[in-house]
């Protein structure tokens, strides 16, 4: 028997042929997909309009029964500063953050790639991969623990080691360290994950063409500019279409979890101020519409970024 | 790419320092990547009062088991692990039932109005609802307080429905259409063939979600007040970040737990907030890193072919 090859069989499928009948349960089997994204996407989606409202939470479905105020909502926190430091620091804390992490995976790949011994290459991917596997809230207790003035303040620890006379620091609350932390964190618990796809666009490069650049006398280096970093450009920027287009919804769990009480009106961003202001205090409109505007600004973000890089390089998520 | 290694006979001086040079920063990330777990296991084997005395770097200085004595008896952590148990089988049980019956509906390319369906199920990816306006439908919907909402939201994912649908479309059409010719009806073709053949793709997505669900906290801090259905990544948080370690330490409402105070305060065992933090840090983390490199082949190739339907 003839193997098929996908096409033939996504051709067939087109056709339909014997199976095209009684094709109702087809549709039965779509119900809970269909239900569940309603109400978990589509509802909210709605309900967003809350933003225009000066909403009751105890008044009916949707806010029947509330005022409707326009735009007064965007008005209240447009015209705040404190809102354009949260803004400002929120582009801050992401745009930093998407220069420092984004090249990370890419450069731990290629270094990756070049190690010598498939044994030891496997032990360090696997080992790398760990940090991924715990939740924020660990990797906070965990900076929180290292970067102490206590004894288990491993930094404080190590310093004194060079320095016995070196006077401890509590790291953690000073807001000016926020940003170094985030970065860190950031690094330390996805960069070993983040090299999964590029570690699978390389190995999907021809090696014919490093054999042939070989005998043409290309140095490693030569190689590493003209054949791999060009195969892995459209990885990159689809990576990068992902990661802009969350400029401004900097990690949620991640800020909450590596603030504290002293440094947290210095370090909110805007999806943690929103959370207070919404959840903790209770002004569920004024929240909703700062949380609208952002979810506006991202969704423009993402569909520049991909324009800019379909017409660049032919690659777009869309 | 190994082939080109071995050809190569001479190296210059210049890339082999290089080599040593990658080694040692790869041998580096290993050990940061490892040694705060080490750390923190070593920690919650060591008596909190040796603790607080000084710098511990790789073995507990004063070995104990009584830091875990107190965390097992803390009872929300056994009702939080119960919690946190249940969502993650419910959970990617529901997740996998749910992508795959639309997958397989919409590998059927004759099927009316798929074009469409797709774009329902797209057009969440790019506009999507509020944390506020999540939290509005979900309390009008009654879930707030509600285990359903642990594993409800998350269910249908749209990325791995596409990615299941690819999947079921390049398994061979005579399959089903034998099956067809002998009478079997789309459930027992689902159920019979469909399924069994997409195991491994079915494994890498139970396993992600199963470390989606031990993982995430947000709904729990979100929605769930109940502290009855804390999960375990909600309680570690209070830990850490209130003073909810120390109430563990002088939790007198079990007459055992009493009782093993007086015994530990006799051995000079007493386990200080530090070393409980670190303890329920060890429990609550280490079930899944010890899970992980079973399931490493599947996910793995459940990113990859994630990554070129991308």
């Amino acid at each position: 028997m003839a193997t098929t090859t996908s096409k033939q069989n996504v051709r067939r499928a087109k056709r339909g042929g014997l199976e095209k009948q009684n094709i109702k349960i087809l549709y039965l089997f779509l119900v809970p997909a269909v239900v569940l994204t309603f109400i978990f996407a589509y509802l909210p989606m709605f309900s967003n309009y809350i933003a225009f409202l000066d909403y009751d939470f105890n008044k009916g479905w949707f806010g029947f029964g509330s005022e409707f105020v326009g735009f007064d909502n965007f008005a209240k926190f447009l015209t705040d500063d404190k809102f354009y430091k949260l803004i400002g620091r929120t582009l801050l804390y992401s745009i930093t953050m998407m220069v420092a992490t984004f090249p990370a995976p890419l450069i731990f790949a290629l270094l990756l790639n070049e190690l010598r011994g498939d044994r030891f290459k496997k032990v360090v991917q696997t080992t790398s991969y760990i940090p991924h596997f715990v939740s924020w809230v660990t990797v906070a207790g965990l900076f929180y623990m290292f970067l102490t003035v206590d004894p288990t303040g491993i930094i404080n620890n190590i310093r004194q080691m060079f320095d016995p006379a070196a006077e401890r620091i509590s790291y953690m609350q000073d807001a000016k360290n926020f940003l170094p932390v985030l970065v860190i964190s950031e690094m330390w618990k996805e960069t070993g994950w983040g090299t999964i796809l590029y570690l699978a666009a390389l190995t999907s490069i021809d090696p014919q063409q490093y054999e042939a650049a070989q005998v043409d006398g290309a140095s490693r280096w030569q190689r590493l500019i003209y054949i791999t970093l060009p195969g892995l450009v459209p990885t990159m920027c689809i990576l990068l279409i992902f990661s802009l287009s969350g400029l401004l919804a900097t990690n949620f769990d991640q800020v909450f979890n590596l603030q504290n009480k002293m440094i947290r009106m210095e370090t909110d961003t805007i999806g943690v101020y929103t959370y207070y202001q919404g959840l903790v205090s209770g002004q569920y409109s004024y929240s909703a519409a700062v949380g609208l505007f952002q979810g506006v600004i991202s969704f423009i973000l993402i569909m520049a970024t991909n324009y800019t890089t379909k017409r660049l390089s032919n690659v777009g998520i869309i | 790419m190994t082939t080109i290694a071995s050809n190569r006979i001479k190296r210059t001086a210049g890339e082999r320092s290089f080599d040593i040079f990658n080694m040692l920063i790869m041998i580096a990330w290993s050990v940061a990547a490892i040694y705060p777990f080490w750390y923190i296991l070593v920690m919650s084997f060591n008596t909190g009062a040796d603790a607080a005395a000084g710098p511990i770097w790789f073995f507990p200085r004063v070995f104990t088991l009584e830091n875990y004595m107190f965390v097992f008896q803390y009872d929300r952590l056994h009702s939080a692990f119960i919690v946190t148990a249940l969502r993650c089988v419910i959970g990617p049980v529901l997740s996998v039932i749910v992508c795959m019956l639309a997958a397989f509906a919409l590998s059927k390319r004759f099927l009316p109005g798929r074009k469409a369906l797709l774009f329902f199920f797209m057009i969440p990816m790019f506009i999507g609802g509020t944390i506020i306006s999540n939290y509005v439908v979900m309390s009008k919907l009654d879930l707030i307080n509600n285990f359903l909402v642990y594993v409800l939201p998350g269910a249908f994912g749209f990325f791995t429905m596409v990615i299941m649908r690819t999947h079921i479309e390049e398994l061979p059409a005579e399959l089903q259409e034998s099956a067809f010719i002998d009478g079997a009806g789309y459930f027992r073709i689902f159920v019979q063939i469909i399924f069994p053949l997409c195991m491994p793709v079915i494994a890498a997505f139970a396993f992600f979600a199963v470390v989606g669900n031990w993982l995430d906290y947000y709904t729990n801090l979100i929605y769930v007040t109940d502290r009855s259905l804390s999960t375990l990544q909600f309680v570690l948080y209070e830990i850490i970040n209130r003073a909810e370690a120390n109430t563990m330490i002088d939790f007198t409402k079990t007459s055992g737990a009493a009782a093993r105070r007086l015994m530990a305060q006799k051995n000079n065992t007493v386990p200080t907030p530090e070393v409980i933090k670190m303890t329920v840090m060890v429990v609550v983390t280490f079930p899944l890193l010890f899970v992980y490199p079973f399931f490493q082949k599947y996910f793995v190739k459940g990113m990859l072919t994630g990554a070129v339907k991308a």
